[in-house]
């Protein structure tokens, strides 16, 4: 009997370290937040703090992409096609802009959410890697924007910049974040993305229609992109040939500070999409106020986007990108 | 008693928190077959890892032929003299049989950095004669070959460079009769020839037949070793469990009359390949068995009454008409599937208990608002991993973690909340030990008792014979016959149908 008390406290207190090591791994990007925004404020001598709304500027575009991959990769897709969708999307708000802004946000939404079809059907019904698909409709969709914006950027009408105030843009983002969290946490539709994450066919023996959520997923990502583009223009009323590069990377870099496991599944949190980006534009600002040159600071986000990456992969479950 | 061949000393293994092994010592002589028993989750499987190198054990010893032994892999076990074949398929996909038989040797080949295949192939081929094997090909590829013929080239990987010690993990379970036959012959001829043979298995008759000497293990710890001529079943299943095991195993009544009520009608299905023209009645409280060797097709037919198989001809219809073409449709009219693959197929393994209990059952579960609280899928998932008696720390825990038995628990546990009136079992008892089995065959018939109909697909012939009201026995992709509920009913007269 005393023995068996004996393993019981030993079980006790190896639970209790175990646990104590997932709530600082839970805890990391939150902690890291601080740590650089403290570090970063003290470095610039707190003009970081005093420029703050230069740099929630930033954010919104980030933070509303990022959500629709973060559906993605949830349920252990690759999504590289943002930067594109971004652009299509960006030019059609554009040329839409003159007519009715209602209308160019609906367009802007369309249009992401057809590419997000596009890249759902290569991906569900001819079973491409979602990776491949998405880096194709990347390469695809640059062209046109090229074809579309190189001679002279497409500009939007004057009447955007009206909407272009902080409870605008702010709320925005916040109502996509709240909808968002809710179908997330507390809805049928959130549990199987997770579930389809850790294993997609024992879902499908659940009785789950794996192949349609997934196409939904890549829809619902390409319109939320969609709609990130309005904000987007809102900002910078016109659309390059450049606009959206590389949004893509940015989205990826911000969910994995964010604690995003790469292959989805169970230990995924909501809380990944929000930290991960306040985390990369804080990073990349600091970055840009210390005065380091563009090629530095790609060195320095490679560098910590590996080492993010090797502290948060779920190792036991990494075979499983789709 | 004949001369030590390896003795095990103080061997202890922790996985995280879990203490798989505490202190387990015994011997293993020579030339004998010693088998190693024990429920899910005593400590077998890992011991023998521990042994052949696929773990690595936290403390105590190995000593073979009076020398320690510490492998790192399996292949520095093979090279000590002790190898291993597995419950699971051992063989690698995409490498001929020969490349398969000599994975990790292939130095023996290899000139001048290249590899001779001929030399190869000559030798593979040698062996497999040698075996008895002629009809497997040293130069074909692996997958040319189905799951039986595949142990037949694990057996030969394992034993033809003569090890000192051959583990046999509860590779019976996956085999046909045939296949085992095979099996039990090479376990002879090892032992003859002074060489030793660890066997796990959870079949008791068998391991009584087969072994010498049999040792338990419970909860990682060392309980006994016995001569087999010296205990009987129910002496071992007392050690295994620490406790007489009371009441009926399988059910006890006969002769009782099963409705005449049809609740799902299978006409004339076909699924290429698999198998042809299959056409029968479940009936309301009804258990139907079918049997048949692994690769008769009666695997096969569960999931296409469950509406999963691809390209599938012929109907499933349900009493009120539905007719079954696809797992949604199959379990929204309240049909329940587990599969023989049940880690994959049946289980999210990277994913709690909670999520795993309450997947098919989440539009249920969710209110006016299409919302769901974590409150309520939690005690969803508590009433019914509880109703199981599942051993867990708690419903958030990660099936992965969990032991074949309590797997199926939490497999049975997500049907029993959907309160599922048909249930396609395939292989519920597989891998799974003494104790689990007895509360999977109560909670069966009470099922059937309300009202609930059951197909069993099984490849344990003494279940399907104790459990079944009726039994269909499956031959290449046909049905080859159907026996009703008799007292006298014996395996052989199954055994005739099936082959």
């Amino acid at each position: 009997m005393a023995n068996k008390e004996n393993t019981e406290v030993l079980k006790d207190e190896a639970l209790k370290k175990q646990s104590f090591l997932n709530i600082l791994r839970a805890s990391l990007p939150i902690i890291g937040l601080i740590i650089v925004f403290i570090v970063f404020n003290a470095l610039t001598k707190g003009n970081m703090w005093t420029s703050r709304k230069l740099i929630l500027n930033q954010i919104y575009v980030v933070l509303i992409s990022a959500v629709g991959v973060f559906f993605v990769m949830t349920l252990g897709g690759l999504d590289f096609s943002q930067g594109s969708i971004m652009g299509i999307a960006s030019i059609v708000v554009c040329k839409l802009s003159g007519v009715n802004m209602i209308l160019a946000i609906v367009g802007g939404v369309v249009a992401g959410a057809l590419i997000g079809a596009f890249n759902g059907y290569f991906y569900v019904n001819r079973k491409i890697k979602s990776f491949i698909v998405t880096i194709c409709t990347m390469f695809l969709f640059r062209g046109f924007i090229k074809y579309m914006a190189s001679n002279s950027p497409v500009a939007a009408s004057m009447k955007v910049y009206d909407y272009d105030t902080t409870p605008i843009k702010l709320g925005i983002t916040v109502a996509v974040l709240l909808i968002s969290y809710v179908v997330f946490r507390f809805t049928k539709f959130g549990i199987n993305l997770k579930a389809i994450g850790a294993g997609e066919k024992a879902v499908m023996f659940a009785g789950v229609k794996t192949d349609k959520v997934k196409f939904l997923i890549y829809v619902l990502a390409g319109a939320i992109t969609g709609l990130a583009a309005f904000v987007n223009i809102v900002k910078n009323g016109s659309a390059t040939a450049n606009v959206g590069n590389q949004l893509e990377t940015q989205i990826l870099i911000a969910l994995v500070l964010g604690g995003m496991p790469i292959s989805g599944g169970a230990k995924v949190r909501f809380e990944n999409v929000i930290v991960g980006s306040l985390l990369y534009i804080v990073l990349n600002n600091g970055l840009i106020m210390m005065g380091l040159t563009t090629q530095a600071m790609q060195l320095i986000q490679g560098v910590i986007f590996l080492i993010f990456v090797a502290i948060f992969a779920d190792r036991e479950n990494l075979s499983v990108i789709k | 008693m004949g001369e030590i061949r390896l003795q095990v000393i103080d061997v202890s293994k922790n996985f995280g928190i879990t203490k798989a092994l505490k202190n387990v010592s015994f011997n293993i002589d020579k030339g004998e077959i010693h088998a190693l028993i024990g429920e899910n989750g005593s400590g077998k499987s890992t011991l023998t890892n521990s042994l052949t190198g696929i773990y690595k054990k936290d403390s105590g010893k190995f000593i073979l032929d009076g020398k320690e032994i510490n492998p790192a892999n399996q292949v520095e076990a093979n090279n000590e003299g002790v190898s291993i074949i597995v419950q699971e398929l051992g063989t690698l996909d995409g490498l001929t049989v020969a490349e398969n038989i000599f994975l990790g040797h292939e130095d023996r080949f290899v000139k001048f950095g290249i590899k001779n295949t001929n030399a190869m192939n000559k030798e593979a081929n040698e062996l497999l004669k040698k075996y008895g094997f002629e009809r497997i090909k040293a130069s074909d590829m692996i997958e040319n070959y189905n799951f039986e013929d595949r142990k037949l080239v694990e057996i030969v990987k394992a034993t033809y460079f003569d090890p000192k010690i051959v583990v046999i993990d509860e590779t019976t379970t996956a085999l046909s009769r045939e296949g085992r036959e095979e099996l039990y012959k090479q376990m002879n001829r090892i032992k003859e020839s002074g060489n030793s043979v660890i066997f796990i298995s959870h079949d008791l008759p068998e391991v009584l037949k087969m072994s010498d000497t049999i040792t338990v293990l419970r909860d990682g710890v060392f309980i006994d070793t016995v001569r087999s001529s010296a205990i009987d079943e129910e002496g071992l299943k007392k050690l295994m469990v620490g406790r007489e095991v009371t009441g009926g195993y399988y059910r006890s009544d006969y002769g009782e009359k099963v409705s005449s009520e049809v609740v799902m009608s299978v006409k004339n299905v076909t699924v290429p390949g698999l198998i042809s023209d299959v056409s029968f009645d479940l009936h309301k409280g009804e258990i139907l068995g079918f049997g048949g060797l692994s690769e008769s097709g009666m695997h096969e037919v569960g999931k296409a009454c469950f509406g999963a198989s691809f390209d599938r001809e012929g109907s499933v219809t349900l009493s009120d008409g539905t007719k079954i073409n696809d797992i949604p449709t199959a379990i929204k009219h309240s049909i329940a599937y587990t599969s023989k693959d049940r880690d994959n197929e049946s289980l999210v393994m990277n994913q709690s208990i909670r999520d795993n209990i309450c997947l098919p059952s989440l539009t249920a579960l969710a209110n006016k608002l299409h919302l769901l609280s974590d409150r309520r899928l939690k005690k969803f998932a508590n009433k019914y991993a509880e109703t199981m008696s599942t051993k867990m720390q708690s419903v958030d825990q990660f099936v992965s973690n969990l032991s074949g038995g309590n797997k199926q628990k939490v497999v049975l546990a997500r049907w029993l909340g959907k309160d599922s009136d048909i249930l396609l079992l395939d292989s519920p008892t597989r891998g799974i030990d003494v104790k689990v089995k007895q509360d999977i065959y109560q909670l069966m018939d009470k099922m059937r008792k309300e009202g609930k109909s059951i197909i069993m697909i099984s490849e344990e012939l003494m279940e399907l014979i104790g459990m079944c009201d009726r039994i269909i026995i499956m031959k290449d992709g046909k049905i080859n016959g159907e026996l009703e509920r008799n007292k006298d009913m014996d395996e052989n007269s199954l055994i005739a149908k099936m082959v």
